[in-house]
């Protein structure tokens, strides 16, 4: 478990060491920062993560710290923490994508569970980000043709149609159709019709 | 009647000599002449003088004692003319008791005038504590936060397999100092609302102002403000009361915040420093600072900018730094705002007792 980070930004020292040590204790590996530009300078490892954010910093607040966070492309979930949450405040961090909005002093288990949340979305965001490049990867093994064969399978055109359509002959559109699946790995039509899907080549 | 006498006469020693003394004097001068003098007269003169003492029950206990000093002169004189000796007694206890009477009445009265005053002192201070409430809060609930945390973090490590004393005891240390902190928090809230008489002691006013800081250092960071400070490493100390100084430093840096709250560029600086004869305080902003036209008014009373204000807190803070025998002040801040200060006397006894509490 200790490969699940959870990064603190808060600008109190108390209040850091505190949740530094409970999230420790609950078996997270932590890294604790007392302001957003500190946490932006760290190199993150490559792991399910998140971000524990307190709202009222000094210099930049944590609301448009999270702003700044989703202009760079920057996914890691974030809970955030607050001594005086209001409702705007909270449903604006909401919106915006926050995991949850916790009012200091918070429940153990309200953040406990806030940051198993959080992990949890990032493991499967990473893990679809995995999905996502891989599939790239064996699309950029194909041919344009077989591209094109797959696109229009995916579509649900028959290899006749195919090969009108492209002015093939039928012959021809099976091969390319076996190429498609084997470089795919895709074992059934229905697989390849998901990574179709997947890849946005279906709706071109 | 001894005990409280007692604790007067170790407030104002001087004042209390020289009663007992001129009333010895008196007496022994009533009692050797002849009856026909009446010394006992000059009695008045030492109930005027215990009513510097600034209290009414003292003036009754002195009138008291000089009317029977009267009594007891006029039983041991041995020469002279009884009968014109009963005579003059008679009039100088007259005199004794209009005079007490009256010193009495002008002492409570000034005494219910001081406690009004401090009453509203003490309302202001409540106003100002009200408009931090948020600030306060936050304050506290920062090291509750943290108890929170390092307690359950203590009972997981406990818990945990193998067990990690270490750390729980890192954690139960924490708990320790947090929870230490949050009562200073609540302690100083508790000071600047509590009733209690105005003192006269040795004021750091570092301290002071440092402490005042940490009550508003959260509403600066949530309104954006950047608080900037240069005090002395070290201020020789002032005389006076902690509490009505601390109010003066949390007025002005309370109207400070207000001031900068349109203002693109916010920031508030408090400092202070010293030469040989006084200290000076002063809280600067980048707010909207103060038409020279109405400088002089700002400090009187029911003058407010405010649309909340009533307009109480620059005048109670002129009253509470004249009281300590300084000068307060307002001059405009380069390149704009307003500088808000007050100068206080380094050495004691420049300043008579605080008027306000």
């Amino acid at each position: 478990m200790l490969n699940e980070t959870v990064y603190i930004v808060d600008d109190d020292p108390s209040v850091r060491e505190g949740l530094d040590s409970l999230l420790r204790s609950a078996g997270y590996a932590t890294h604790c920062f007392a302001s957003p530009r500190e946490f932006q300078l760290h190199r993150r490892a490559d792991m399910p993560s998140c971000l524990v954010l307190d709202v009222r910093m000094p210099g930049a607040s944590g609301l448009d710290f999270q702003v700044e966070l989703a202009n760079a492309d920057d996914a890691i979930p974030i809970i955030f923490l607050t001594g005086h949450g209001d409702v705007p405040m909270s449903v604006r961090a909401m919106r915006a994508g926050a995991v949850e909005f916790l009012l200091k002093p918070f429940r153990e288990q309200d953040l406990l569970d806030a940051i198993r949340l959080a992990i949890e979305r990032d493991r499967a965001r990473r893990q679809n980000e995995t999905v996502d490049s891989e599939l790239h990867q064996r699309l950029n093994t194909l041919t344009a043709r077989e591209r094109e064969v797959m696109a229009l399978v995916s579509t649900g055109l028959l290899n006749k149609q195919i090969a009108g359509e492209l002015g093939l002959s039928e012959v021809t559109v099976k091969v390319h159709r076996g190429q498609v699946m084997r470089k795919m790995q895709a074992a059934t039509l229905a697989d390849l019709i998901r990574m179709s899907d997947r890849l946005g080549l279906s709706a071109k | 009647m001894r005990r409280w006498l007692a604790r007067y006469s170790v407030d104002m020693p001087l004042l209390w000599l020289g009663i007992v003394l001129s009333s010895a004097l008196i007496f022994v001068a009533d009692t050797l002449t002849n009856f026909e003098i009446a010394f006992a007269v000059l009695y008045v003169a030492v109930i005027l003088l215990s009513a510097r003492a600034g209290r009414p029950r003292a003036i009754i206990a002195v009138g008291i004692s000089c009317g029977l000093l009267t009594g007891l002169s006029y039983a041991l004189t041995r020469y002279g003319n009884p009968e014109s000796g009963l005579t003059n007694g008679a009039l100088s206890l007259l005199a004794i008791v209009t005079t007490t009477y009256l010193a009495y009445k002008s002492e409570t009265a000034e005494a219910s005038t001081r406690e009004t005053q401090a009453d509203l002192a003490r309302m202001a201070r409540i106003t100002s504590i009200g408009e931090l409430a948020t600030s306060i809060a936050h304050e506290v609930s920062q090291p509750l936060t943290a108890i929170v945390a390092n307690a359950n973090a203590a009972m997981r490590w406990l818990a945990a397999e193998p067990p990690s004393q270490d750390e729980a005891k890192q954690a139960l240390n924490r708990v320790v100092a947090d929870a230490a902190r949050a009562g200073e928090v609540i302690g100083r809230v508790r000071q600047l609302v509590a009733r209690v008489p105005p003192s006269k002691v040795e004021v750091d006013m570092i301290d002071v102002i440092e402490e005042t800081l940490a009550l508003t250092r959260g509403e600066m960071v949530r309104n954006g403000i950047v608080l900037r400070t240069d005090l002395a490493d070290h201020l020789p100390a002032v005389v006076g009361d902690r509490v009505q100084l601390q109010q003066v430093i949390l007025n002005f840096v309370v109207n400070a915040m207000e001031a900068t709250h349109k203002s693109e560029e916010k920031e508030v600086l408090v400092s202070a420093a010293a030469d040989e004869s006084k200290i000076t305080v002063s809280v600067r902003d980048t707010g909207i600072g103060v038409p020279s036209d109405v400088a002089d008014q700002v400090f009187e009373a029911f003058y407010t900018t405010k649309s909340t204000g009533i307009g109480m807190g620059l005048a109670i803070s002129r009253s509470i730094i004249e009281a300590h025998g300084g000068a307060i002040y307002v001059a405009p801040n380069y390149p704009h705002g307003a500088a808000f200060g007050f100068t206080l006397p380094i050495k004691s006894g420049a300043g008579d007792k605080p008027r306000v509490e």
